[in-house]
């Protein structure tokens, strides 16, 4: 063979191939999350943060955050992105809490997923039928479902007085267990199934990683991609529920700064914010990193400024890791 | 490959298909058959027509007019799907893998095996391991040198996803495959072992049609070569009753068929 | 008492870095509580109710078909109070009003909503000022016609009263903040340890009452001590802060949280901990916080403002402007120390609204 098959011929020098092993890019938000614990543990020694209560709280304070970073895995996967999450959030919640005061819960939680689940039907409509990127579509629809949000309640905030719905979305517990880790793992377990065990989670990645090739092999990538993006607009649904379940309230502002944190979270989990590569466990381990940088930070004395700096950086060295691993 | 217990001697026969787009008039009425097991090279200058042939015998677009028989009999080939049905595979130049899938994943993709269990089999439960199996004996077949199945295919050679495409299509038990420029991107190395995949699946059966800007790849793999020239058949002859120069000379109008 | 919102309030906020060097700079100051707050001039602070107009004056007013225009700086149910009481003076008065802006707190597009307004021709133009720098620039145009500008809270850079405008009406801040102190103080029986979230960001008026609550629990209640200090610059962030702060403080018994919105994060927090023996104080009324409180949650109580005077202050202002009467500079209206008991008349005296009837539910 010649030296250009040589390299990938499966010769690879032994030592090489244990340290791309090691340094794979999956891996990455692993050593980042030991590292930052580490750190964190040795700079706050004198303080509560190295404590099982401590990561008990960052887990279950997370839990939105996760839901929507395994959302925005799935958009990611198949090389969309979904801008209007954080608005989703607030208006889910907003509509559930108003349905919440004249009829059922059960009622009301379906009429807040449909506020996900519909705008992503109508993003991921936009995009296919304009032909732009997703990019753009959602920005529009952030700005429209924020300024319904807005309008909705006339910026007032609407109080939740049903103690059955606030003890499932958020703020009820399980032998001491807070039921938002329920959330967390049942999400967690149906992501990881659907993106890495099925079918479906297989064409996900091949719509994302090549769609011309995806759509000679026969694969409907349309409603791949929308199936996608309306994933995408229910967690950001089920996370606006956490947030007034957990909140005994709803406000338009909720989910107001969370896109960047989202969108920091599954970058750094190893998910290409360009399609085709996508991890949900590596969302979640995110989620729990950008949970554990903040609370860290604020036990350090930092105030919430430096935190918004902090996710801005994580962003940056995520996405300049992974798309050095895509140019290899 | 499934055993053939019938086994016609055409593999394809086109007649008279017309293709227009617009006002252009592409194919004028074309007439050509493969045999079964026959590397056939479809050659012509740039918009004689090549891909627009192609493209009605995948089904990406549909011909206006014209019959398409497969083992003689006639078919409608409306759609990529429909063309997969018939046995008719398109391997394409640069479109055909999925670069961040690892080989196994990349031969089944959309013909995913399902696990055995019905709940599983439900929820769309893949069976990993059954894919990985199959796929090591579909790379064996072809004498592929694949390093590892498990490779993703952005860290292969041009030559080897060439291969896994040729893998693909022949593992699906296509009767015909359709090459686009399998070599156009290849260095020598890689081109020769692309022909001895393509020599090796038609001595199991399958007929190739391969488009080629290439003669002398032509010369060398195929049997027959077909020229079009302004959407008709300019000459449709035995690659060993022809020498390189004429078939230049056919394909830039220089020389007329016999 | 305008709430800042979020992201955009942190880019509204930086804009007042250094403006009010001698009234406040900025959180985490010690204030001097026996001296009001002074207006930017150095105006001493008046009471609003001393701002009245004689029937003589209100019959001059009504036979002149004036007009009024209210230049906000974002929109609420704060905003909707003051523009309420405004509106209720000005048609006592025969003024109409012809427009109200909301800039979202964009000094730009408050620029812009003044141009707006001017084509109207307003006499009196209530506002808020986004940008007290670049606010000198966007209000002059009003100012050549001969529009009477009065001020909510924030002044303008290079204006005076009486000239450039007729005078500010405020909350009195300080007041608000000490009488926080003493809120806090009754509900843990005058000992205890506290947490204190603060705005930390430079906004006139959350420092204020920031500070004034820090230097009057110092001063003021020997028996209180306050044992974490966390500042934040989003509403949405209490959550995490109070999270942090309690499992750091396990012996916190009380947290002051600058205002009612950013309460609910702290509220939702000492839930989650099962914490709900931790008392909160807070300024400004909301609708969630006082269903905790009526509930007996975690609020004990709250000091509430009272926009609906403070709207009719500045419109009682507009009118000293068009009368050629001498204003009062400096304007601050009263406050409501607002707990269970008292929610009911309370809410209406603030808001000038009657209670939402899940309120009304949850008290019978």
């Amino acid at each position: 063979m010649t030296s250009l098959t040589n390299a990938i011929d499966g010769q690879l020098p032994f030592l090489r191939r244990i340290f791309r092993r090691i340094f794979q890019r999956e891996y990455f938000v692993y050593y980042a999350l030991i590292a930052v614990v580490l750190f964190f543990s040795a700079v706050l020694a004198d303080t509560a943060f190295f404590s099982l209560a401590n990561f008990m709280n960052i887990i279950r304070q997370t839990t939105p955050i996760t839901l929507m970073a395994i959302g925005m895995t799935f958009a990611l996967a198949v090389g969309h992105i979904d801008l209007s999450v954080g608005s989703v959030v607030a208006l889910s919640a907003l509509v559930c809490a108003l349905v919440l005061d004249i009829t059922y819960w059960p009622i009301a939680v379906a009429a807040g997923l449909a506020v996900g689940i519909l705008t992503g039907l109508v993003n991921s409509i936009l995009t296919e039928w304009l032909r732009v990127s997703s990019l753009l579509v959602t920005l529009g629809t952030m700005g429209i479902v924020a300024g319904l949000a807005r309008v909705l309640t006339n910026l007032e905030s609407i109080p939740i007085t049903n103690d059955t719905f606030t003890t499932i979305f958020g703020s009820g517990s399980f032998a001491s267990i807070s039921v938002m880790f329920v959330w967390t793992a049942i999400a967690l377990i149906i992501g990881w199934i659907a993106l890495s065990k099925t079918r479906f989670g297989a064409h996900l990645l091949a719509v994302g990683g090549n769609p011309s090739a995806a759509r000679a092999f026969g694969i409907n990538v349309i409603k791949v991609r929308m199936t996608a993006m309306i994933i995408a607009g229910t967690t950001a649904s089920i996370a606006g529920l956490l947030y007034a379940g957990r909140l005994h309230g709803a406000r338009y502002s909720l989910g107001e700064a969370d896109l960047l944190t989202v969108i920091a979270a599954v970058a750094i989990g190893g998910t290409s914010l360009f399609g085709g590569r996508a991890s949900v466990t590596g969302a979640v381990v995110g989620s729990w990193l950008m949970g554990i940088i903040n609370n860290g930070l604020i036990l350090w004395g930092f105030s919430t400024n430096e935190q918004i700096i902090a996710r801005g950086l994580i962003l940056i060295v995520a996405v300049a890791i992974g798309v050095k691993e895509d140019r290899k | 490959m499934t055993p053939r217990f019938h086994v016609p001697d055409t593999a394809l026969e086109i007649r008279e298909v017309h293709k227009s787009f617009g006002g252009v008039h592409a194919l004028r009425g074309v007439n050509f058959s493969i045999t079964q097991g026959e590397v056939v090279g479809l050659l012509g200058d740039n918009g004689a027509g090549k891909s627009t042939l192609v493209r009605c015998i995948s089904g990406v677009h549909p011909a206006d007019q014209g019959q398409i028989l497969i083992k003689g009999k006639e078919v409608n080939i409306h759609s990529p799907h429909d063309a997969r049905s018939h046995g008719i595979e398109t391997v394409f130049q640069d479109l055909a893998v999925i670069p961040n899938f690892d080989v196994v994943r990349n031969l089944f993709l959309n013909r995913e095996i399902l696990s055995s269990n019905p709940l599983l089999r439900l929820l769309g439960w893949l069976d990993h391991k059954e894919m990985k199996k199959q796929s090591e004996i579909a790379l064996r077949r072809l004498n592929s040198r694949i390093p590892s199945i498990d490779e993703e295919i952005r860290n292969l050679s041009g030559g080897q996803r060439q291969a896994v495409s040729i893998a693909r299509a022949v593992n699906w038990g296509a009767d015909l495959v359709i090459m686009d420029e399998p070599t156009a991107a290849l260095g020598v190395e890689q081109s020769a072992q692309v022909n001895k995949l393509i020599k090796l699946i038609s001595s199991q059966g399958v007929s190739v049609l391969l488009i080629s800007h290439n003669i002398q790849h032509v010369m060398e793999v195929c049997n027959r070569a077909v020229v079009l020239r302004h959407g008709r058949i300019a000459a449709n002859v035995a690659i060993e009753e022809i020498t390189p120069d004429d078939l230049v000379g056919l394909i830039t109008g220089a020389k007329q068929a016999a | 008492m305008p709430k800042p919102r979020t992201t955009r309030s942190l880019l509204a906020t930086s804009l007042f870095i250094g403006l009010f060097s001698s009234a406040s700079a900025g959180p985490l100051q010690d204030v001097d509580l026996t001296k009001a707050p002074v207006g930017p001039n150095g105006n001493p602070a008046v009471s609003a109710s001393e701002i009245t107009l004689s029937p003589d004056e209100i019959a001059q007013l009504k036979t002149q078909n004036y007009k009024a225009a209210l230049v906000w700086h974002a929109s609420g149910d704060w905003v909707n109070a003051v523009t309420a009481g405004a509106k209720s003076k000005f048609e006592e008065l025969g003024i109409e009003v012809v427009a109200t802006t909301d800039a979202q707190f964009d000094s730009a597009r408050q620029a812009s909503d003044v141009e707006n307004v001017l084509a109207l021709t307003p006499d009196i133009i209530l506002t808020l000022v986004v940008d007290p720098v670049s606010g000198a620039a966007t209000f002059q145009p009003a100012i050549d016609k001969g529009t009477k500008l009065v001020l909510l809270s924030n002044p303008i850079s290079g204006y005076q009263a009486n000239d450039q405008y007729t005078g500010i009406v405020t909350d009195d801040m300080y007041g608000m903040g000490s009488a926080a102190a003493e809120m806090m103080s009754d509900a843990l029986g005058g000992k205890g340890s506290i947490g204190f979230i603060y705005h930390d960001a430079d906004y006139f008026i959350t420092n204020n009452r920031d500070n004034a609550f820090r230097s009057a629990i110092k001063e003021k209640h020997s028996g209180l001590e306050i044992v974490a200090e966390k500042g934040f610059t989003e509403e949405g962030q209490t959550f995490e802060l109070t999270s942090a702060m309690v499992l750091q403080n396990p012996d916190i018994s009380g947290i002051y949280v600058a205002w009612d919105v950013a309460a609910e994060g702290v509220i939702g927090a000492l839930r989650a901990q099962g914490r709900q023996d931790i008392k909160v104080i807070t300024h400004d009324l909301g609708q969630n916080n006082a269903l905790d409180m009526i509930k007996g949650g975690s609020m004990y109580g709250t000091i509430a403002d009272r926009p609906f005077e403070i709207g009719q202050a500045m419109a009682s202002l507009g009118a000293y402007g068009l009368l050629g009467k001498e204003s009062p500079a400096f304007s601050v209206v009263g406050f409501d120390k607002v707990v269970k008991e008292n929610i009911a008349k309370t809410w209406e005296k603030s808001l000038h609204r009657p209670l939402p009837a899940k309120l009304e539910e949850a008290l019978n």
